[in-house]
């Protein structure tokens, strides 16, 4: 209930924080967007504006809507009690034209996607009766992590090419094959591994889908709430909010977040991976002295 | 209850970790062995990644094996000098086998050679010990004494080696390249299954090696502290792939499982021990082997450097 009431308060700020802003957005913008990777910021294209002679009149046209959203962290520790957590994505859209929550008059799409990072694909056949690893293939990059959730079927929201242009979907996450892998191997076995990334990626829970889970509350507010597994890997996510109005991009806003390890998980790690002879030696060393506490103790029970 | 592990990089349930530790440890207190050959399997069954498995058990390994070693020691059951040589070995074998891993991993074949790796010697060993134990049930009912395995003035083609050396605990005039060879084998297979490779290097002492059977299993243990221990760090080294963290919950739920293990142990049968150990081994080389046979869900696999790890 506190994260809901929190949520409210910081919707109400952007709000009011919000108001007199410049129009903003379209489709250019969010092609910067889904490319660009620094921190947070909003991409900002002005529109010209409606002459203000003409504003007084009737037939001016109504201001172009913009969407503004945040994150409920943008940071989040992963320490020894971290088991998982949930992001709410919200935001609002400003200048709404939408009578009602329920009048379905804007889509919404939220990804948050984790970094890229290589991965090799590999594909078993039989080989005598067993099972082996025949063919493999390197990805170059591929979304540690990818969750997209929508007002609707994506499908439905937006064009095929528009999606694809901005990785949107599960059909659409950038893999980046390697080129040592792709000259060596078949068009169609190269989708068929494509596939099966997504494919096992989704069934860790790691790539995930939602296509009602963006819910409008009022007539300017949404939200959507994401599950961040517990064995989601470690390193900074990013979230894109993407304003549609039949089919047409009209805003698109970026939010990075943090998603650390704190306190002893990043120092194990951090001695596990700087000092890697040393942290062997060091679980060595704990490993003799608890055997020989055991059998001291034992020994001592038995004696008694 | 769960905790984050740091390499593994997933939250464990500490009971479920705490309650495999005991039973494992138990088991091995038990019956004698290791147990990194029924921990290292658990533990991928539970969805621990293989190779963090693998380094992991090893250190676990290290602890259940020192409380063993210094109970053997105090009755004067470590064959120092043979302990050495086969630790010789040992140390040889094991980096072959940690360089081996990363090849493998590379290769994408490590889960397949380690399955293979398993079935192959639990297979094997799960036999011989179940026909053994059967046989000593059947002439314990019949009422015979077991036949005496070694007799002096035996000989195999072992001792037709060059570089002899008196071992005298053994009591045993033999060349040093059969336990040297062992050791090499052994600490060859420990780095790459995770697991001490006591229930290779038990057998292969008694019959081909001929030692006399009460210093077997103390100068197993003390070379296998050895070996493991080294393997830990060369896997923390090499591979990144040591969780101090599921190592710590498996190190105290194992070594006080193997005390109640062992004082389980000294009320039991020794024939019915080893035929229960045999059904143990067989029913893991059946569930690893399933898995080999078995059509897979999805033919295709995805792996990715863990921990940073190239």
């Amino acid at each position: 209930m506190r994260g809901l009431r929190v949520f409210y308060v910081i919707a109400a700020l952007c709000l009011a924080l919000s108001v007199g802003t410049e129009p903003l957005s379209s489709d250019a913008a969010a092609q910067t967007l889904a490319r660009g990777h620094e921190d947070t910021r909003r991409i900002v294209q002005r529109i010209p504006k409606a002459d203000p002679a003409g504003a007084r009149g009737g037939a001016q046209p109504l201001p172009r809507e913009t969407v503004e959203a945040d994150v409920s962290s943008r940071a989040i520790a992963i320490t020894s009690a971290f088991t998982g957590t949930e992001i709410v994505v919200f935001g609002s859209v400003l200048n709404s034209r939408q009578p009602s929550a329920e009048a379905g008059y804007y889509d919404v799409i939220v990804v948050l996607e984790g970094v890229p990072e290589p991965v090799v694909a590999r594909r078993k056949s039989n080989v005598a009766g067993l099972w082996v690893n025949t063919g493999a293939f390197d990805f170059e990059s591929a979304p540690t992590y990818y969750a997209i959730a929508s007002t609707r079927p994506i499908e439905e929201i937006a064009e095929e090419d528009f999606l694809k242009a901005h990785a949107i979907g599960l059909d659409h996450v950038r893999l980046s094959p390697a080129a040592r892998s792709a000259i060596r191997t078949q068009p169609a076995e190269i989708t068929a591994f494509k596939e099966a990334v997504v494919r096992r990626r989704q069934k860790d829970g790691l790539y995930l889908k939602a296509d009602y889970a963006v819910i409008f509350i009022g007539k300017s507010l949404f939200r959507a709430s994401i599950a961040l597994p517990a064995h989601v890997p470690v390193g900074p996510l990013t979230a894109r909010v993407y304003l549609f109005r039949e089919g047409e991009v009209l805003s698109t806003f970026q939010q990075r977040v943090r998603l650390e390890r704190e306190g002893v998980e990043l120092w194990i790690y951090w001695f596990a991976m700087r000092h890697p002879a040393l942290y062997g030696l060091f679980t060595v060393m704990m490993a003799v002295i608890a055997g020989l506490l055991a059998s001291a103790a034992f020994r001592r029970k038995a004696a008694a | 209850m769960h905790i984050y592990l740091p390499i593994a990089e997933m939250p464990a349930n500490v009971l479920l970790f705490l309650g495999m530790g005991s039973a494992v440890g138990f088991l091995s207190g038990l019956f004698g062995v290791g147990g990194g050959f029924l921990l290292t399997p658990l533990l991928i069954f539970s969805g621990i990644p293989t190779p963090v498995a693998v380094g992991t058990a090893a250190a676990q390994i290290v602890a259940s094996s020192v409380s063993g070693a210094i109970a053997q020691w105090q009755r004067n059951n470590v064959d120092i000098k043979m302990g050495l040589v086969l630790l010789a070995g040992g140390v040889v074998g094991s980096v072959i086998g940690v360089q081996m891993v990363r090849i493998l991993r590379l290769a994408g074949q490590f889960d397949l050679f380690v399955a293979l790796a398993y079935v192959t010697f639990l297979g094997v060993i799960g036999t011989l010990m179940l026909i053994e134990a059967v046989g000593a049930i059947q002439r314990t009912r019949a009422q015979q004494r077991p036949l005496l395995a070694r007799s002096s003035g035996q000989h195999n083609w072992v001792h037709h080696l060059p570089f002899k050396m008196r071992f005298h605990r053994s009591k045993l005039y033999i060349s040093a390249i059969p336990p040297l060879a062992i050791g090499a084998f052994v600490g060859f297979l420990g780095a790459i299954i995770g697991a001490g490779g006591g229930f290779i290097m038990v057998p292969a002492m008694i019959y081909l090696l001929r030692m006399p059977t009460n210093v077997v299993i103390g100068t197993s243990l003390f070379q296998i502290v050895f070996v493991a221990g080294l393997t830990t760090v060369m896997h923390a080294a090499e591979n990144y792939s040591v969780d101090v963290v599921l190592a710590l919950i498996l190190i105290v739920s194992g070594v006080i499982g193997a005390q109640y293990g062992a004082a389980a142990g000294a009320r039991l049968k020794g024939e019915q021990l080893r035929l229960l150990l045999a059904a143990l081994v067989l029913l893991v080389c059946v569930r690893i082997g399933w898995d080999l046979v078995a059509t897979p869900e999805d033919l295709y696999s995805i792996t990715t450097s863990f921990g940073g790890a190239p």
